[in-house]
């Protein structure tokens, strides 16, 4: 019984029989076992990452039917709880990913800027669905084009909506982004000059560019030039 | 216009009766919608007539809303009217020509017209006089843009896009509302239930004080 003792032990001052002298041969019980180190060396760039990216606390910013998906996400099937999302934050201050789930007209463009601007840094923002991402089909005159516009967009996710997993995936990106971050480019990642608060995060040549000649969602296609995008003359609506 | 359509529905053979010239036409759509135009600067006086007739009591406004037919046509306010102790309906329609964009407001009549009439205003222009609260209602309290369901609005708006995310973040979202709106300071007035047992919702003409609020500039 005693040999067995012996073998498995770290030396002959091992397995004592009332377990309190395990520290007399200056070695303790350390994390991977007996005689193992006590202690870790990693860099801090690594343990706050590691911190960061498996705590995000999602800001949902729901206006529409992604919002649909991203409840369903947050719920037992798909639960995003397993990526450390464990707490939907509805208040700003306590939140780090905001995820801008629909489409955001120019009357609710102030409030999204001032909610961004409520969340403390680090924080990051996802744009959920065609609509927060350029506008989508809302290709009129009370829309937003795309929050990118308004706000910074770590992420976007593309879909009319997105499924649960899209948005998943999305949120897995910033953990992702989260990994490459160092403490060392503190000010470069984490940029917020006090004069951009409540401010377009697009300049207004970036901007006109999303509109001309049709909008951002039809951009695309109008650079492919496989679709006719010609303005419609249509003299007869109203005789001044 | 053939008498037997208009002897389908007892109301706009009540409504020839009455007001005689004010109605100016009828019309039956979709099978068995009745629609009667009436004269806008007599609207008021039928719709209240509408309401406290005991033979027509509509006392339930389902919509007030308007139509833009474009091409220089009039604008037309839409009434859609039922009956809850009859069990009917009725549309009666408003022509206003594009330069006169003015009717009375029925908020006197039916309460819920409120809103209703400032979406009208908000979407086509349309003023409401004595209405109690003549703001916007979807759009912004600052919009200078005009009024975007009118045919001759263009579809993306009148600023570029630029102009607009600029004005759009220039505005505090607090200033859309007034206290009142909140419910701050109003209490509400219960009617009693004996007044509904004939069948007629009392109609209060008196407007709430706490909603002539100044307005925040």
């Amino acid at each position: 019984m005693s040999d067995v003792i012996r073998s498995t032990g770290a030396g002959a001052d091992a397995a004592p029989a009332s377990g309190e002298g395990s520290e007399s041969g200056g070695l303790m019980r350390g994390i991977f076992g007996e005689g193992s180190p006590t202690f870790l060396t990693t860099r801090v760039d690594f343990v706050v990452n590691w911190a960061r990216r498996n705590s995000l606390w999602p800001m949902p910013f729901g206006t529409a039917c992604c919002a649909i998906e991203m409840m369903a996400s947050a719920a037992s099937k798909n639960d995003l709880a397993r990526f450390g999302m464990e707490r939907m934050s509805f208040s700003p201050r306590q939140a780090d990913v905001l995820i801008c789930a629909g489409r955001v007209p120019y009357k609710l463009a102030p409030v999204l800027r001032r909610i961004w601007d409520q969340m403390p840094q680090p924080k990051w923002s996802v744009s959920m669905g065609a609509c927060a991402s350029s506008g989508g089909v809302f290709d009129v005159y009370s829309m937003v084009q795309g929050i990118d516009t308004i706000i910074p967009v770590d992420v976007y996710v593309p879909g009319c909506p997105p499924r649960p997993e899209a948005l998943i995936y999305g949120l897995m990106m910033i953990q992702e982004k989260i990994r490459g971050e160092t403490l060392s480019r503190h000010h470069e990642h984490r940029s917020e000059p006090a004069a951009d608060v409540g401010r377009p995060r697009a300049s207004a040549v970036e901007v006109a560019a999303l509109s001309l000649p049709f909008g951002n969602s039809t951009r695309q296609n109008r650079a492919s030039g496989l679709v006719q995008t010609m303005p419609t003359e249509r003299p007869g609506d109203r005789i001044p | 216009m053939p008498a037997n359509l208009r002897a389908a529905h007892p109301s706009v053979v009540a409504l020839d009766a009455h007001f005689g010239d004010a109605i100016l036409g009828h019309e039956l759509v979709a099978g068995d919608e009745h629609v009667v135009f009436i004269a806008p600067d007599r609207s008021f006086e039928i719709l209240q007539w509408l309401r406290e007739d005991p033979d027509q009591n509509y006392n339930y406004l389902s919509d007030v809303t308007a139509v833009d037919y474009g091409g220089g046509r009039p604008i037309q306010v839409v009434y859609q009217l039922f009956s809850i102790p009859y069990r009917r309906h009725l549309r009666l329609k408003a022509e206003l020509p594009l330069d006169g964009l003015e009717i009375e407001s029925i908020v006197p009549i039916w309460q819920s017209a409120n809103w209703l009439e400032r979406e009208v205003w908000d979407m086509f222009g349309v003023t409401f006089r004595n209405h109690p609260d003549p703001r916007r209602i979807l759009m912004p309290e600052g919009y200078q843009e005009g009024h975007p369901l009118r045919k001759d609005f263009p579809l993306r708006g009148r600023f570029s896009r630029a102009e607009q995310t600029r004005r759009a973040l220039s505005q505090d979202p607090e200033d859309y509302y007034v206290p009142s709106e909140m419910g701050a300071g109003r209490t509400p007035q219960l009617v009693p239930w004996q007044e509904f047992a004939g069948g007629r919702a009392p109609m209060s003409t008196q407007t709430d004080p706490s909603v002539e609020e100044p307005r925040k500039s």
